[in-house]
Parts: C-alpha cells; sequence; structure tokens
C-alpha cells in the first residue's frame, strides 16, 4: 500500500514538468513554430530560479516565508524562460530561419550558460546550485502535527510535495481554457494551421506567433525549476532530457492538453518504475539482468515512435507549423 | 565542373559560404569575449589568449587538437551529408553512441584489429541512421522527431546492454571501475588505432593516431560520392528540389532512406574512432554524448562541404581545446556558448549570405545574367 | 478642377449610385503591367461581371480592391468618397468582402469559429457564440446557406465550404461581396443554387463582383460585365444587350498572329492513346480529370485548350506520372503505362516539357550542364560504374547550347537560377525534344516568354512534329493553339467537349465551349 503512494506520488511530482513543458511546447507549435529549445529554456529557467532560491536562503527571507519564496521563484523561471524563448521567436518569424537548426543552437546555448554562469557565481568547479530544504510543503506549512510512522495519505500528500505541483494543476487548468475558451486561443490556433486565412481575417501572425512562443518559453522556465526540484539533488546545468521527453509527451497527446496530461502522467510513471524497478515486487523479473532501468527509461521513447507510425496519417499537428509566415505569400 | 568558370571570384557561392562562415566565427568569438569581460573583466584578456592560442601552443596540444577533430569532422560530414539530402540529422550523437558501441564491443568482446572494428562502427551507425529514414520515407514522421527519440533509445539501450557484458566493463579486465568499458591497453590493443607515420611527428604525444588521415580520407571520399557520381547526383537533387527530382524519375524515398544510412554510417565511424584511440573509455552516463551535437555547427559552418568540414572540425577542435585552458578562471563551456552562437547565426545563414554577397558584388549585380 | 476634369474623362460619372469606383487603376509587376489603366464602376444592387482569359488581370485587380497590393496609378473611391485600402482590415471596415478562389478556411475548425474569426464577441475574454450561433442561423435561413455549425471544415463539401466564405462575408456585415472564380469548384448543382444565392443578394441592395470566364454564368446572373484582355480595360456592356458572341470576341480579341510555317499534317499510327483517363484533384474532393479519352498520332500536334483549371494540369500529371490516375489506362505505343514509374515512361519514349519550369523542369541551383543530364544523367553515356562522366556531360551540354541557342552567363557552369526565364525555357526544350522521343508532352511552352522565344519555341514543336514525333500540347493561349495544332480537344470541367479542325473553327467558336456555353455529343478521338 505504501509503496503504491510512493510511485502515485512520484508520478504526479515528475509528470508536473512534463506536463508544463509539453504544454508550452503546445502553444508554440499551435501558433505555428516549432519548438525544439524546450530543453533550453527549461535549463534557463531553472538556472535563475535556483539562484534566487539559493540568495533567499541567504538572505533569511526564504526560511521565514517559505512558499512566497518560492512562488517568486517560479515567476523567475517562467520571465527568464519568456525572455529566451524571444530568441526563438526572433530567428523564426522575424528572420524566418529554419527553426529546428535555431532551437538546435538554443538547446547548446543553454547549459553552456548554465556552467558557465554557475561557475562565475559559485566560484571555480562548484557545478551544483542545492536547492533549499525549506521548498518543500510538509504539514507544518498547513500547521498541522506530525504523523507517527508510515501512513498511506501522509505519503500521498507530503512526501514529494512542492508548489510547483498546484502551481502545475492551475496552469494547467487555465492553460486548457486559454486555447479552447477564449478569442486568443482561437486565433492563436489558426495562425498555426493556416496563417494566410488568420491574416485576411485581419489577425497579425507574427504578432501571434511570438505570444506562442513566450508562453512556452514560460511554461518551459516553470517545467524546468519543477524538474529540479522533483530531482531534489540540485541544480546541474541539466535537465535530463526531459525538454525532449515533453516534445515526445505533446506528439503524444496529439497537441491537446487532456491527452497530453494522461501522456505526462503516463511517461512519469515509466520514470518513476525506472527509478523504483528493484523495489517493485509486480514488476516482472529479468533474473540476471543488470540495469534494467534502461529498459524502462527507453519505452517512452519506443512506444512514442510506434503510435507515431500509426497516427501519422492523420496527425493533429498544426498545419503550419515550421513554416516561416511571409505575409507576401497568399 | 570548372572548364567554363569565368565568374568573378568573390561572387562564387563557395566564396561568399566561407565569408559568411568568417563572420559567423568572428561574431561568435566576439561575443565569447564580451560574456569573459562580463563575468571577470580581469581575467577576460588572458581567457580569451587561452582560447585562441593553446592549440598551437604545443605539439602535445596540436595533438590533442587533431585527436578531437576526427570524431567532430565525422559527426560533421554525417549531419552535412544529410543536409545535402535535405534532411536535418540531429540523431548523429545517437549515430555515434552505436558506432562507439560495435566498435568496443569488437574490440573487446571479440578482440577483433582496429581496422575490423572501425567497419564495425559504420554498421552500427548504419543501422540507427535507418529509422529517421524510414519514418520520414514511408511514414511521413518529421526525421528531426525520430532522430531525437532515437537518441535517447540509443544511449539507454547501449546502457543496457554493456552493463550486462561483464567483459566489455573495465571491472572486466583487472580495474575497479564497472561505470565504464575496459581500457583497451588492457582488452585488447591491437584494435587501438595505429600512429602510423604522425608517430616521428608528435612523438610522444599520446593523443595522436591516424585517426585524422583517415577521417580526411573519408571527407574526400564523401566529396568524390557527392561530386562525382551519379548517386550523388540524385541525392543533392533531392536535396535542392524534390519535385524536380521527382519530375526526373528519382526515386526519393530510397534516397531519403540511403542518405540516412550512410549519414549514420558516418557517425558511427565517428564513434568507434574516437574509443578506438584508446585514451577514452566509454562511460555509462545518463545524458547523451554532445560530439553529434558538435557535428552540427561544424557542418553548417562548412556550408555543408565535405571538404570544408575538414577545416571547421579543425576550428571546432581547436577553441575545444583553447576552452579547456581557459579552466579554472572560466569555465571551458563557454566554448559551447561561441558554438551555440554560431548555430543560431546559420540558422538564416541563407539570408547572412544574402547579405554578404550583395556586399561583395554591389553594382556588378545587373551584368551577371546574360538574356 | 479644369486637370480633375480631365482625369475623369471617359468615365461615367452621372447620377450613377456607385458604390465602389476604381479609377484609373495601374499596377505593375516587374516586367509586366498586370492592370494597365483599368476603369470599374460598381453600382449598387448590381451584379457586375468581370470577364477576361487567364492573365488577363482580373485577380491581380481584385487584390487591389481587397488591399492585398497597391496601385502605381489610379483611385478607388466608395459613395463617391476617395478611400485608401492598404489592407484586408480597410477592406472589411469599407464593407468589401472576398470569397478567395482558394479559400481561407482553418480546416480543423468548427464552421462557426471560421466565420467568427477574428470578430468574435467576448465576455471577460471568454468567447461568447450564442450570439453568434443565433446570427449565423438566421443569415443562413434568409438565403439559403445552409451549413452545420458544428461540423468540422474538413468534414464539409466543397460547396458548404463556399458558403461558409459567403457567411464570413455577411456575418460581417458587408455590402460589397467579390466573388472570385466561385463556380470553378463546384458542381452544376451547386453552381445553380449560388446563383439563387447571388440574386438573393442583389434583392437586398448587396452589390456584387463576379469574376468569371464562364460565358453561361455571366449570361444567367449579371447585369454589366467589364471585360479585360492582357491587363488592359476593353469595355463594359449591359447583359441585355449583348450576346455571348459579342462577349467571346470582346475576351479572347484578334491579335497580332504570329503565323507559324508548317507543312500539311500527315498523322502515322498512335502513339499515345488515353481510355477514360480519370484522375484527382488535389484541392478538391472532385475529380480533376472525369474520364477523358483521346489519342495522338506520330506527326501530328494535338493541343489541348481550356480555361486554366478545368484539369488540363492534372491530366498532364497523370499522363507524365507526377500523379497517380485512379481509373482508365495510358499506352505508349501500345505499351500500357498507367501505373509506370516516371523513369519507365521516360524510357518508354515520353518527353515532357513541364508547365512549371522553376518546380518540376529544372533543379534550380544546379548548373545548366547538370540539368542538361537531368533526364539521362543515368545512361552509359554519362556515366560508368556510377561515376559521372563529366567529360561527356560537359561536351553534352556544350553541343546541347550551341545547338539550341541557349544563352546563359558561364556556359555549362551557369547556375539554372542565375538564367532568364526565356533560356532556361529553352534549356528544358533542347533536353527533351534532344532525347528523341516518340511523344513529345508539352505544357504551357511559351508561358511568360517575349516574342522571340515564343516564335523559337514554336518552330522547335512543329520541326518534332515533322520528324514524326506525337506532340501533345497544353495551352492556355488561344492563338498558340490555334497556329500551332493540327487537332484541337477543349477540356471543360474535367471533361472534353469538343474536338476541332483548327483551320476549320474559329476563337470565338472556341471561346465558347471552353466557357461551358456549348458542348459537343461526344468528343471521339
Amino acid at each position: 500500500m505504501m509503496i503504491a503512494a510512493n510511485i502515485i506520488s512520484m508520478t504526479i511530482l515528475f509528470a508536473v514538468p512534463l506536463l508544463l513543458v509539453a504544454m508550452g511546447g503546445m502553444f508554440s507549435e499551435h501558433s505555428g513554430v516549432i519548438n525544439i529549445a524546450l530543453e533550453g529554456m527549461m535549463i534557463i529557467g531553472a538556472l535563475f530560479a535556483c539562484f534566487t532560491l539559493q540568495a533567499f536562503d541567504k538572505n533569511g527571507f526564504g526560511p521565514a516565508h517559505p512558499q512566497l519564496a518560492m512562488f517568486i521563484a517560479i515567476l523567475v523561471a517562467g520571465g527568464t524562460g519568456m525572455i529566451f524563448s524571444l530568441l526563438l521567436g526572433f530567428a523564426a518569424i522575424n528572420l524566418k530561419a529554419d527553426q529546428t537548426i535555431g532551437g538546435t543552437a538554443l538547446n547548446q546555448f543553454a547549459p553552456a550558460f548554465a556552467v558557465v554562469m554557475t561557475w562565475a557565481i559559485q566560484g571555480q568547479g562548484l557545478t551544483t546550485i542545492f536547492i533549499p530544504n525549506w521548498v518543500r510543503i510538509t504539514r507544518e506549512t498547513f500547521g498541522l502535527a506530525p504523523v507517527d510512522g508510515p501512513s498511506f495519505w501522509n505519503n500521498l500528500v507530503f512526501k514529494y510535495f512542492y508548489l510547483t505541483t498546484p502551481v502545475a494543476i492551475v496552469l494547467f487548468i487555465v492553460a486548457y481554457i486559454v486555447m479552447y475558451k477564449t478569442r486568443f486561443g482561437l486565433r492563436l490556433r489558426a495562425c498555426g494551421e493556416h496563417p494566410q486565412a488568420a491574416d485576411s481575417v485581419g489577425i497579425n501572425v507574427y504578432k501571434m506567433r511570438y505570444a506562442g512562443v513566450l508562453i512556452s518559453g514560460f511554461l518551459g522556465g516553470v517545467g524546468g525549476l519543477a524538474y529540479t526540484v522533483a530531482v531534489g539533488s540540485g541544480f546541474n546545468s541539466d535537465v535530463g532530457g526531459y525538454g525532449f521527453l515533453a516534445l515526445a509527451v505533446m506528439i503524444f497527446g496529439n497537441w491537446k492538453p487532456l491527452p497530453i496530461l494522461a501522456a505526462s502522467l503516463f511517461f512519469a510513471l515509466f520514470k518513476v518504475i525506472a527509478a523504483l524497478n528493484s523495489t517493485l515486487t509486480f514488476l516482472p523479473k529479468f533474473e540476471g539482468v543488470k540495469e534494467i532501468s534502461n529498459f524502462y527509461q527507453m519505452l517512452p521513447y519506443i512506444v512514442t515512435m510506434i503510435v507515431l507510425i500509426f497516427t501519422s496519417k492523420n496527425s493533429q499537428a498544426p498545419k503550419a507549423e515550421g513554416i516561416p509566415y511571409d505575409k507576401g505569400s497568399r | 565542373m570548372s572548364k567554363q568558370n569565368k565568374q568573378p571570384l568573390l561572387q562564387r557561392p563557395a566564396v561568399v559560404g566561407v565569408l559568411a562562415s568568417l563572420l559567423f566565427i568572428v561574431i561568435g568569438l566576439v561575443l565569447g569575449f564580451v560574456l569573459l569581460v562580463l563575468l571577470n573583466p580581469g581575467e577576460s584578456v588572458n581567457g580569451m589568449r587561452a582560447m585562441l592560442t593553446t592549440g598551437f601552443s604545443s605539439m602535445d596540444k596540436l595533438g590533442k587538437v587533431l585527436y578531437q577533430s576526427a570524431p567532430l569532422m565525422m559527426c560533421g560530414l554525417s549531419v552535412g551529408f544529410a543536409f545535402k539530402t535535405g534532411l536535418f540529422n540531429i540523431g548523429a550523437s545517437g549515430q555515434y553512441t552505436m558506432g562507439a558501441f560495435f566498435s568496443l564491443l569488437c574490440a573487446i568482446q571479440f578482440q577483433l584489429p582496429w581496422f575490423v572494428c572501425l567497419l564495425a562502427g559504420a554498421v552500427g551507425g548504419a543501422i540507427w541512421g535507418i529509422f529517421p529514414g524510414l519514418f520520414k520515407a514511408y511514414f511521413n514522421v518529421n526525421e528531426v522527431i525520430t532522430a531525437i527519440m532515437f537518441n535517447w533509445i540509443g544511449m539507454y539501450l547501449v546502457n543496457l546492454l554493456l552493463a550486462n557484458m561483464p567483459m566489455m566493463l573495465a571491472s572486466g579486465w583487472g580495474a575497479s571501475n564497472s561505470d565504464r568499458t575496459a581500457a583497451l591497453s588492457a582488452a585488447n590493443p591491437g584494435a587501438i588505432l595505429p600512429k602510423g607515420p604522425l608517430a616521428g611527428l608528435f612523438g610522444n604525444s599520446s593523443w595522436i593516431n591516424i585517426s585524422i588521415i583517415i577521417t580526411i580520407l573519408f571527407a574526400i571520399l564523401v566529396w568524390v560520392i557527392l561530386q562525382k557520381t551519379t548517386f550523388g547526383y540524385e541525392l543533392k537533387a533531392c536535396g535542392l528540389s524534390r519535385d524536380a527530382a521527382q519530375y526526373a524519375g528519382i526515386n526519393s524515398k530510397r534516397n531519403i532512406v540511403l542518405s540516412m544510412v550512410i549519414s549514420g554510417a558516418l557517425s558511427g565511424i565517428g564513434g568507434g574512432i574516437y574509443y578506438l584511440a584508446g585514451t577514452g573509455q566509454y562511460v555509462l552516463e545518463k545524458s547523451i554524448l554532445s560530439m553529434g551535437f558538435n557535428g552540427i555547427p561544424v557542418a553548417l559552418l562548412a556550408s555543408s562541404n565535405p571538404i570544408g568540414t575538414i577545416f571547421s572540425a579543425l576550428f571546432i577542435s581547436y577553441i575545444q581545446v583553447g576552452g579547456a585552458a581557459m579552466q579554472p578562471a572560466f569555465s571551458s563551456e563557454t566554448i559551447d556558448i561561441v558554438i551555440a552562437v554560431i548555430i543560431y547565426l546559420a540558422a538564416f545563414a541563407l539570408l547572412m549570405r544574402g547579405v554578404i554577397a550583395k556586399l561583395v558584388s554591389g553594382r556588378k549585380e545587373k551584368g551577371g545574367a546574360a538574356k | 478642377m479644369y486637370k480633375r476634369y480631365t482625369l475623369e474623362r471617359g468615365v461615367q460619372r452621372l447620377a450613377d449610385n456607385y458604390v465602389i469606383e476604381m479609377l484609373h487603376i495601374t499596377k505593375e509587376f516587374p516586367g509586366i503591367k498586370a492592370n494597365d489603366d483599368i476603369t470599374l464602376q460598381l453600382r449598387k444592387g448590381e451584379i457586375h461581371a468581370l470577364l477576361g482569359e487567364n492573365g488577363a488581370g482580373k485577380s491581380t485587380l481584385m487584390s487591389v480592391l481587397f488591399g492585398l497590393y497597391q496601385p502605381e496609378k489610379g483611385t478607388i473611391r466608395k459613395n463617391g468618397k476617395e478611400v485608401k485600402i492598404n489592407n484586408p482590415n480597410d477592406a472589411n471596415a469599407l464593407g468589401i468582402g472576398m470569397v478567395h478562389q482558394h479559400f481561407k478556411l482553418v480546416e480543423c475548425f468548427t464552421v462557426l469559429d471560421n466565420i467568427i474569426l477574428g470578430v468574435e464577441d467576448t465576455k471577460h475574454g471568454f468567447l461568447q457564440k450564442e450570439a453568434a450561433r443565433k446570427k449565423v442561423m438566421a443569415l443562413s435561413e434568409k438565403y439559403g446557406l445552409k451549413v452545420d455549425p458544428d461540423a468540422l471544415v474538413s468534414d464539409i463539401s466543397v460547396g458548404m465550404q463556399q458558403r461558409v466564405e459567403i457567411l464570413k462575408m455577411l456575418y460581417r456585415d458587408n455590402e460589397i461581396l467579390i466573388f472570385d472564380e466561385p463556380t470553378a469548384v463546384l458542381t452544376p448543382q451547386e453552381i445553380d443554387e449560388l446563383m439563387e444565392i447571388m440574386r438573393g443578394f442583389k434583392a437586398e441592395g448587396k452589390s456584387i463582383l463576379f469574376i468569371t470566364h464562364k460565358l453561361n454564368e455571366i449570361m444567367a446572373v449579371s447585369d454589366r460585365c467589364t471585360v479585360l484582355r492582357k491587363g488592359k480595360y476593353i469595355g463594359t456592356v449591359d447583359i441585355k444587350d449583348t450576346t455571348k458572341e459579342e462577349l467571346s470576341k470582346m475576351m479572347v480579341g484578334r491579335n497580332v498572329q504570329f503565323a507559324v510555317e508548317k507543312k500539311p499534317c500527315e498523322p502515322g499510327k498512335p502513339i499515345l492513346e488515353v481510355e477514360n483517363l480519370v484522375v484527382p484533384s488535389k484541392v478538391h474532393k472532385n475529380n480533376a480529370v472525369r474520364g477523358v479519352s483521346f489519342n495522338v498520332r506520330a506527326g501530328e500536334i494535338v493541343c489541348i485548350a481550356g480555361i486554366d483549371g478545368n484539369g488540363q494540369s492534372e491530366l498532364i500529371y497523370g499522363i507524365t506520372g507526377l500523379e497517380k490516375p485512379t481509373g482508365g489506362t495510358i499506352k505508349i505505343e501500345g505499351k500500357d503505362i498507367t501505373n509506370a514509374t516516371i523513369r519507365e515512361r521516360s524510357k518508354a519514349g515520353m518527353s515532357h516539357i513541364p508547365e512549371d519550369r522553376h518546380k518540376h523542369g529544372l533543379v534550380l541551383d544546379y548548373t545548366l550542364a547538370d540539368n542538361m543530364v537531368l533526364q539521362r544523367y543515368w545512361q552509359p553515356e554519362f556515366q560508368n560504374h556510377g561515376f559521372i562522366k563529366q567529360d561527356a556531360v560537359m561536351d553534352y551540354a556544350e553541343r546541347l547550347i550551341a545547338q539550341y541557342d541557349v544563352r546563359s552567363g558561364q556556359g555549362p557552369a551557369t547556375i539554372a537560377r542565375s538564367m532568364s526565364g526565356g533560356n532556361q525555357q529553352k534549356a528544358i526544350i533542347a533536353r527533351e525534344v534532344d532525347k528523341e522521343p516518340e511523344l513529345l508532352v508539352a505544357v504551357q511552352p511559351t508561358r511568360g516568354l517575349d516574342v522571340g522565344a515564343i516564335e523559337y519555341i514554336h518552330k522547335q514543336i512543329v520541326a518534332e512534329r515533322d520528324k514524326g514525333r506525337a506532340v501533345l500540347l497544353v495551352s492556355l493561349e488561344l492563338d498558340e493553339v490555334m497556329n500551332l495544332s493540327d487537332r484541337i480537344l477543349v477540356i471543360y470541367e474535367g471533361e472534353l467537349v469538343g474536338e476541332f479542325d483548327p483551320r476549320k473553327t474559329t476563337v470565338e467558336e472556341l471561346g465558347l465551349y471552353m466557357a461551358g456555353a456549348r458542348k459537343q455529343g461526344e468528343a471521339k478521338a
């Protein structure tokens, strides 16, 4: 029973960054810009958020107001992710550059920049930024008395509880509403499907595409922080390929919010199984096989590829994604 | 086809390409320097000097430049070859990893000589290259997506396999660590690339071997395939204009797959050549090897020209060696920032080349095309 | 005042209630005057047809009115007041709406979402669709524009998609409605319905500009008609005072004819035999070619005449292998090539001068020499064990360049992109003709070329015929059709509607068939 609580709470913990980042990718691609730079945006967001947390830790604000400090860090992650995403927007929208190569450049840039910055700020060779303990939400946060010994509900809720989780849930709901219930969402999607049609009814395609890229930068940045707190061992200038995994989640989720939610839980579950496989008795026993976690790690990617084979014929991918919009060609 | 080449030197596409690349490099280095100044003004000049001069500071360092440039060159050739067919092979990393695995498998497990191991590396890379090709040609799945997925699948697969082959690991050959493959000097010295004629030149440098010669030969081979054969003619036609290729009766699906297979093989050889040098051991890590990704700027800087790739790989390797010497004042990743700037600029290279072409040709424009 | 008066010389300015006036519009593109001093005046509550052949300048003129292009000269007035239209939003604000020839609909959106896109009602930022739905349903009811507001555009018929486009205009309360070739994609029943809808708008007092080249439709529905030819204004006539014949004459005109000298035709055995060919369309769900049968014999030039978009492109795609036919058979010299690859067709003796020389005909970034062997690089003459014989390619290219007078900056080393259009076309013709094909398929071989190049290309095609080769020509230029061909087949809406001997027919008669006004009982090969 306890193991179930652990699996569920860990799955949610790791699904949060995937969900946020995949939703970010969804906004960018629905506006018509392919965003393979999600990994880079995560790194940049996490980097600055971790710096912020560390500063709050040092000046005492953090321990005094832990969740307020965390909330500010989340805003910093989103904000810096957004600023970083402007580089993709500028290349893809203004300069009509190859979006994939531009994104590759950002992915190359972000981890290097993070190492250089960490090195410069923390001193030579110190490349890990540790996350303060106080960011985790505990029973005390709500003024509850500690429980003695293992408890299913306590483990489920409080074992891995960070502010990023409720924030992600709120952001997911908001993102869903924005995408399908607002004028902005309708226009954004029109730009990714048929920019000429959007233009002919007076929608500024360039502006909408910038909006899509910026939102992806925000969600990517927050996702980067969510990943870092989930891992727990501090920020090491990388996010373990979660940006690319989120891309797979987005494709697997067919560019739609609810399937993306399901896909991120599914992918996170495999990550958790990979991490815990030795303690999970219900898994098939691969006698004599070492490091079987690698197998569970690669399963989500393999499943994505198989799904792609069957769905590529009627893929829901935005039709105009990756094609720079030129006002001249109608 | 130079028989009647009367085009002014500065208007030739190749010349414009080289100028554009030099411009990218200069902008990248300037931004790198600005970063150094911002981070640590006192050390910035020293840092820059280290970046730009270390490569030539000793025969040993030069040997290291050559040693690192060989796999880079192979990955650059790989990415560039795919570009020529209109494909973006972001999967060079996975193909490189598979190539390394196949080579090491032959070297350690099967105790085969180095040239067989290298060939096996090509096979490994080719196997990993065929997936993006097949998915693109027959399911119309963007090759970038497939390649990214297969980078991760390849890494985890290799980790899984190596972990379960005790003989492959260093611990199987008397060393204590089981997180990496066996050192070739212990497991199979016959699989280490020979020093060949370079031994005399570089003497005691542990870096040097014939890998740089092999890769230059491959660069020439790729150039010959692209420039001199009907196959290259078809591949380039597909890359430049898929519609015209179809009109000419060229089977573009077959060409996409073949192009990715060859591209994968080139990356695979890169992986083999790096680990068969005997200096590095494959470490079972949880992140993707960056070598394949670095093939992208190598190819972009060379405008995908195989001969140009030789120089761009040497350049990237050169500043990487310089970057290592910038420590401890600066992190060596500064170099990656410079490289990232170069890739970013290359993303709108066409635009930049257009600007350069206009700048150098200026008023001659009208005289160009005859009626 | 005086100056202004002269400006408007020749323009009817009476008590007429003109809602839109386009006066002396001139719009140039590099190398071509698409609109040369064109005046168009639209009365309130009339259906005004705009008639002209392809390239007459109709679309350019409408793009100017809709704000997509800015004219070099001329003014636009609404209700007598001069206005500036810089973009589609300005046009919309003036009450001008347009049904584009290629629909501008988001396929994965519902009908309702497409209609409201750009003018959505919101409350606190949330979409409010109920009022919009009511308005759309009311409009749909009122004008008989049956649509399902909740269906996805990708799931509905082309006819319904067009109704959605019309509803988009009505929803925006547009008073001036432009229909750009609206009937091209419709079935006859749908066309009848559309005509009825247009009459309804007219009764409401809305003004309609109806771009078309189908004479029957103009006679059926419009009040007046303005005719353009080659970018120039020909005239405006009242439909009740004119005939189809007169309109046809205004449309095709009587141009200087480039006489092509040729011997009488001596046709031999059939080379190309096409039987009941069906080819699907990429733009709409109907078939573009609907059961076409004909043959081309050795030593004759057969021309497919028709207005652009009536299936001639797809017919050629089907024959040359660029598109898979879904029905019928194609034979060359009795050999069935219906499902053969493009290379196999080429080996069977087919040469193809494609419609779009930039897209298909040339690898633009290859050298001229490389382009010259595009269809033959694999032949033993040019390769040895997979290695291209560079010298052979060079020599061959030089021979073709000299023989066919292809001019370029650096001879065989010239990049094809840098050559002039005429020389690019000459290069393609040299390559295709030099293959010594049994069948030469040439699609609009003189499009966009100057007189000298046209004459040269015509001579080459006739020379091929005289050598006993079968030539299948597709042309939109009636002069070319009349001068060059030995037999004319008229294609209309994917079917052959008539076969003619150029010596026994007139441009006017062809025009009537091309515009769908007449049809022969059965076009026999």
